[in-house]
């Protein structure tokens, strides 16, 4: 069996899944204590700063289910294997909540800090433009009739849409922003207190854990669907399931009539 | 205070979309394996290894 997937396989059980739901929930407490309780405010913007301690790692969350998703479009084109299909809108469908989560908390921060819900600056507009594509992306799902022909289209649109995340990251260097540049992932040290940068990572942390959670919780309910739709186009109709007593029935009432 | 209203309102929105995107897949999951075991007669996934 190849390693990916041994991997799935051991991380599928239901008592990984638990342990893994526990330790996701247990991180996020953790991150909630330190990002309200224990780290300082903000020297210049104050407590709203805190809100970056869920706004980053949602971000980060979206970006790495999009790349999960770009990941998985490429090995479905390259073996035709439905289970990378699969991995890839489970992802998709998680980054979704988290690219629409970072927009709502960007906005909830924008508002007292910018004096505006939102704006049309570059970072907001590219991110706003990335969850249209992976709304789309799930769209499409709907539509294609074929589950080959929806594993193909859908392969395509999520190895495209992955090349806005790049976008994304550079707009606040590429084009004049309100959006503060990056902190953390820039060239040099990050220019952000000890403390905050332990909490951020932390709740970095604490949300790929989240994510692993939802993928494994996600990956077994698409089985579940798919095993349900098969089954139900394997199942006979009543009329083929017993086509003598339906004729039969049809002939008593035929002759009824007469 | 004020940025008090933002901070929670953002943490509690995480919060609802984590706990309703659980939930949404725990309902998922059920609906199809009633449907599985309503149209196999098979007991649902879960009674079964009870």
């Amino acid at each position: 069996m190849k390693l990916s997937n041994r991997v799935l396989t051991r991380v599928g059980t239901r008592g990984a899944q638990r342990a893994l739901g526990w330790a996701t929930l247990a991180s996020l407490a953790v991150t909630v204590v330190m990002g309200l309780l224990v780290v300082p405010p903000d020297a210049t913007q104050g407590d709203v700063q805190r809100l970056m301690y869920v706004h980053v790692p949602a971000a980060w969350l979206a970006f790495m289910s999009f790349g999960t998703v770009f990941v998985a479009s490429i090995a479905y084109l390259r073996t035709g294997r439905i289970q990378w299909d699969r991995i890839a809108v489970a992802s998709a469908e998680i980054g979704v909540q988290f690219c629409a989560l970072t927009l709502v908390l960007g906005s909830l921060w924008g508002q007292p800090v910018w004096g505006t819900w939102w704006t049309w600056d570059p970072r907001l507009t590219t991110t706003a433009v990335l969850l249209l594509i992976y709304v789309g992306y799930l769209a499409l799902r709907r539509v294609a009739d074929s589950p080959t022909r929806r594993a193909r289209w859908s392969a395509v649109i999520g190895i495209v849409g992955f090349l806005d995340v790049p976008i994304v990251h550079m707009s606040v260097v590429w084009w004049r922003s309100l959006h503060q540049e990056a902190t953390v992932l820039r060239p040099g040290a990050p220019t952000i207190a000890g403390s905050m940068l332990a909490t951020l990572l932390l709740a970095v942390l604490a949300f790929s854990l989240a994510y692993a959670y939802l993928m494994v919780v996600r990956l077994r309910v698409g089985r579940a669907e798919d095993r349900a739709a098969g089954t139900v186009l394997s199942t006979p109709t009543p009329r083929a399931q017993t086509p003598a007593r339906v004729s039969a029935v049809t002939v008593t009432r035929s002759s009824r009539h007469a | 205070m004020h940025d008090w209203g933002f901070v929670i309102a953002g943490y509690a929105v995480t919060a609802a979309t984590l706990l309703t995107y659980r939930w949404r897949l725990a309902v998922r999951a059920r609906r199809a394996h009633r449907l599985v075991s309503a149209l196999t007669g098979r007991p649902p996934l879960g009674e079964h290894r009870r």
